[in-house]
């Protein structure tokens, strides 16, 4: 059942940002991101899910793709039409093949300490995909209203 | 993050506040160490205050179990809200922890 457009966002937003692989500046932009989507009074479920996506795909940024060069930047653009959230993250690595991800579900790779990133991007956003072979990856989300702040 | 450590009949039980994330880790780390280090084997861990987790903590969380396994311990968590549990849902994680709705229901035959 569609919602209501009491319960839709109903705005619009573009974010184009280039920033360092380092933590402090992944952090730094996660929360001023975060903060500009709670002050549209975003559903708590639905930033728990873009905050965790968005850190995940950032952090594989940084270590996958740049290989901790603080150097090497993360381009990163974020678009919220209406009540869609698309977000792009491009490392300047030279990719991976996605497909060769192994499922850290799995009986043999449950107790692995890596490799959970982006299972739980497919399970927090409506779509997932890589371009740029591997490089870049967009993430989408529907997104839901949730109690006024 | 903050942690508070208390003792319950020869378990260590470590309340958090905060987030376990890519930050904190390495400090929780460091405290599980220090009780592992102290002979202690049993060690309870209640998420009430805990707002935030991400893969990093869920590989902080592995590695300890793993320690405490390797020396015939234990370890259990309580009190997860339903934003945090959902990541241990979706990584299957519910299934290799253990993991109680209150820290009296955690504490019962430790």
């Amino acid at each position: 059942m569609p919602l209501s457009s009491s319960h839709t966002i109903d705005k619009a937003m573009l974010v184009t940002e280039s920033i360092p692989s380092k933590l402090e500046a992944i952090q730094a932009f996660i929360g001023s991101f975060i903060k500009t989507l709670q002050a549209m009074s975003i559903d708590e479920g639905d930033l728990f899910a873009v905050r965790l996506s968005l850190e995940e795909a950032l952090v594989n940024a940084m270590k996958h793709g740049n290989k901790m060069n603080a150097a090497s930047t993360i381009g990163i653009t974020a678009q919220l039409k209406k009540d869609t959230l698309e977000l792009t993250i491009k490392d300047r690595g030279e990719g991976f093949d996605h497909q060769k991800l192994s499922d850290p579900t799995q009986k043999e790779n449950i107790d692995k300490l890596s490799g959970r990133g982006v299972h739980l991007m497919k399970n927090l956003m409506d779509t997932v995909e890589f371009f740029d072979k591997g490089s870049g990856i967009r993430l989408v989300k529907s997104l839901k209203k949730g109690r006024q702040a | 993050m903050n942690i508070q450590e208390e003792r319950n009949n020869g378990i260590a039980v470590l309340a958090l506040t905060g987030e376990i994330n890519i930050n904190s880790s390495p400090e929780l780390r460091k405290k599980f160490a220090a009780i592992i280090e102290a002979n202690e084997k049993k060690i309870l861990v209640d998420f009430s205050g805990v707002s935030y987790l991400d893969s990093s903590g869920l590989a902080t969380l592995i590695e300890i179990l793993q320690r405490l396994k390797k020396i015939g311990g234990k370890l259990r968590f309580c009190s997860i809200s339903q934003k945090v549990k959902n990541v241990f849902e979706i990584t299957k994680l519910i299934n290799l922890f253990e993991i109680f709705d209150s820290r009296k229901d955690a504490l019962q035959g430790f």
